[in-house]
């Protein structure tokens, strides 16, 4: 009685702390909204400008997630289902653009209408927005539907073949099984792309997440902020219910074991087809932002170059300190969450945590400041600890699933074998369970610490004043700043996360060598 | 004096109902071997003595003492001198096998650690893998391990859910042959679970066959093949 007692404190506890510490100012927001005295109801707020906004806002996020969806469901099926050379290399490239913040490629591809065209008047729209955003999402339908693809059972494929063309196996087979995955992939880009905040605000674009912006840090209307972030929430909300069941268990970035069950088949004489594919889009997504942020961050303006190193020392520091801390943050709640949703079968923290992934950077910037700004809660709201609170709340739910992909593939058994010899539950964990997991962990850590080295929504809101961090100098340099001025910061914001995601790179070759057992 | 005994258990896996009012005594020092098809509550019932789940109704006891009641357990798994084979071996993929079969001695703090796994490993000729992690072993060699790990503690009872189903005729009958000794040698009760009616003649003392959440039909070998049940017949002869 009394381990089922402190392993109920043991959960109650924390579910508890993490409830008041996320969800409850989200809660609060609405709350505060409902009885506000200058309250603009929900009706009122579907006013022509608003929904005309809104309707903006969810056609350019639709667009986007469709592009990306399709672009990188190709991709995926081209990558994960064809065996061909250099495909590792492929697969590293195009997963890139996902882990550079998106404001990187709004600079580049300012840049690069600039250089192209004369000017910039056309990215400066929504279809630059469209744009940016579909080569920067479309590595999560690459990855979704390449690890459905992967867990797809050559028996089903090899019965298929025995009836019909590749072609009909691809359209009846196949398809159907990755269906959900393709329709996960749409879901995620679509919230990651109606949440996103940096590109339509570096393309002066109006959509919600940014007219929130404006009007809560710039024109100080509180209550229309707020009032449209519960909107905005509401939207996010419904998107969620309409595929929570699908989200709560997504398959994405699992670390797999050695091995695949899933069959591959030549690429033949499309061998040519397949590389031009996938270099065109390498090309696109990758190679020409970053030969024109070098290109425009070089040419003959050494200068500012240096200029750039110097301003962006500082915030390189603390910004690497401050994403490691809150990759260790997430890391550490993604495996307790996991642990009890995975094992336990408690799935309360699992889903506060996507709740919080779900909304809006603006908006949680706002929940979390009206409700952490107060004198008694300073230690929170002045200092660094306000930033891994938001980091937790956007980054968290990714660190959870991934984690918890790492534990579903260890068998129960393993725990039960040492339960039998007398083995504590501690050490059982500590011994069995977590060095099992160690491939995952590294996974979650490294894509936490990347995400929230280039966070700049909720950070923008809400980093504490005398903090220097890379994107916010970056992004707010860019009103006043020359344009090379911007382009050398952005340059050299991206070497920064490039050579941190190769020694990640290296790191992880080394972790999984050692600690993936066949 | 019956090592086990079962007394009116009922099981639920939400819903389902997987096993219906079983009474069941397991003696000392035999070899019991459940069979029946697949889903009929092999496995449950292993899983319930060993105390991994709690049975939704009934008692369990073992050596007299009640250790699982009616949803409650009395006594935990490790208290209750228990060795498990699992279906899919279960040996750390992150340890040697060294290092699989001592991590029940170290955690007990036990002497002669060395001496006791090497004696097992001499036992089942797998001296020369000590040092080798289960993906580098045979599936025979795995399954040996298995065993050890499960025999290293000195069980009082040794429950087996299956773990020969993928091997060779001859490797079985091998490390049967292996395992009967052991037995004779320390008298614990074996339960064996298997699909192979031929294996349970051959190494069951008596047998228990199943049939959807209930015992069909229970006895010495030469009870089960002249019983009169039209199941255990057609059971016996697929």
């Amino acid at each position: 009685m009394d381990r089922k007692v402190s392993r109920n404190i043991a959960h109650i506890v924390p579910s508890l702390l993490l409830f008041v510490a996320l969800a409850l100012p989200f809660l609060l927001l609405i709350l505060q909204w409902l009885t506000s005295s200058n309250k603009m109801t929900l009706f009122s707020f579907f006013n022509g400008p608003n929904l005309q906004l809104i309707g903006k806002s969810l056609l350019i996020s639709i667009i986007a997630a469709m592009l990306s969806t399709f672009i990188g469901s190709i991709c995926g099926f081209l990558l994960y289902k064809f065996k061909f050379p250099f495909s590792g290399f492929y697969k590293l490239m195009l997963l890139l653009p996902l882990l550079i913040s998106p404001y990187i490629f709004a600079v580049a591809w300012k840049d690069g209408f600039f250089w192209l065209f004369g000017n910039a008047a056309t990215v400066y729209s929504e279809a630059g927005v469209i744009m940016v955003h579909t080569f920067v999402f479309f590595p999560f339908a690459m990855l979704i539907t390449g690890s459905a693809l992967s867990q797809i059972h050559s028996g089903y494929e090899e019965a298929g073949l025995m009836i019909g063309s590749f072609r009909r196996m691809v359209i009846s087979i196949i398809f159907p099984l990755i269906r959900p995955a393709i329709t996960i992939s749409f879901l995620l880009i679509l919230i990651f792309s109606l949440s996103d905040f940096s590109v339509p605000a570096f393309f002066g674009v109006r959509t919600f997440t940014t007219e929130i912006f404006t009007q809560f840090s710039a024109l100080y209307n509180f209550s229309l902020a707020l009032g449209q972030s519960v909107l905005l929430l509401v939207i996010c909300f419904l998107l969620l219910l309409a595929e929570a069941r699908y989200l709560s268990d997504a398959p994405f970035f699992s670390v797999s074991v050695k091995g695949s069950i899933s069959k591959k088949y030549d690429t033949g004489k499309r061998k040519i087809l397949v590389h031009s594919i996938l270099w065109a889009l390498l090309i696109i997504v990758l190679l020409i932002p970053v030969f024109i942020l070098i290109v425009q961050s070089l040419s003959g303006r050494a200068f500012f170059f240096s200029q750039a190193l110097e301003f962006m020392f500082p915030a390189i520091l603390q910004s690497i300190k401050l994403a490691f801390a809150g990759a260790l943050l997430t890391t550490a709640v993604g495996l307790w969450t996991a642990s009890e949703k995975e094992r336990r079968g408690r799935k309360f923290p699992n889903f506060l945590l996507l709740l919080t992934f779900i909304v809006p950077s603006t908006v949680m910037g706002i929940a979390l400041i009206r409700y952490y700004n107060l004198p008694a809660l300073h230690f929170i709201y002045g200092t660094s600890l306000i930033l891994l609170i938001a980091y937790l709340g956007k980054f968290g739910f990714i660190t959870s699933r991934i984690i918890g992909n790492g534990i579903k593939q260890i068998p129960v058994s393993f725990e039960e074998a040492a339960s039998v010899m007398g083995i504590p539950s501690n050490k059982i964990f500590l011994k069995i369970s977590l060095p099992l997991m160690i491939p995952s962990l590294f996974t979650a850590f490294v894509l936490a610490f990347i995400l929230c080295l280039g966070e700049l929504g909720a950070t923008m809101m809400v980093y504490p004043p005398g903090m220097e961090l890379m994107p916010i100098k970056t992004f707010t340099i860019s009103a006043n700043a020359p344009e090379a001025l911007t382009s050398s910061m952005t340059l050299v914001n991206l070497g920064v996360t490039v050579v941190l995601i190769m020694l990640f790179f290296i790191a992880g070759k080394w972790i999984f060598n050692k600690f993936q057992y066949a | 004096m019956p090592k086990i005994i079962l007394e009116h258990i009922t099981h639920h896996y939400g819903k389902k109902e997987v096993l219906r009012d079983i009474s069941f005594s397991f003696e000392e020092g035999l070899t019991t071997c459940l069979i029946g098809p697949s889903g009929c509550g092999k496995t449950t019932i292993l899983r319930l003595i060993a105390g991994l789940e709690k049975p939704s109704g009934g008692v369990v006891k073992i050596n007299g003492t009640i250790v699982s009641e009616n949803g409650v357990i009395r006594v935990l798994p490790h208290h209750r001198k228990i060795g498990f084979i699992f279906q899919d071996l279960a040996l750390w993929p992150h340890f040697t096998v060294y290092d699989n079969i001592a991590f029940g001695l170290k955690e007990k703090r036990e002497r002669n650690i060395k001496a006791k796994v090497f004696e097992l490993l001499d036992l089942f000729e797998i001296n020369d893998k000590a040092r080798e992690y289960p993906h580098q072993l045979s599936g025979g060699q795995k399954q040996m391990v298995a065993i050890a790990r499960s025999l290293v503690l000195q069980p009082e009872i040794l429950l087996m859910d299956e773990p020969l189903a993928n091997i060779d005729t001859h490797l079985k009958g091998n490390i049967l042959r292996h395992l009967k000794n052991i037995q004779q040698q320390q008298g614990f009760t074996m339960l064996h679970v298997t699909h192979d009616h031929h294996e349970a003649m051959t190494t069951g003392d008596y047998m228990l066959i199943m049939n959807i959440g209930k015992i069909e039909v229970s006895g010495s070998k030469e009870e089960i093949e002249n019983s009169s049940s039209q199941f255990v017949k057609s059971f016996l002869n697929t």
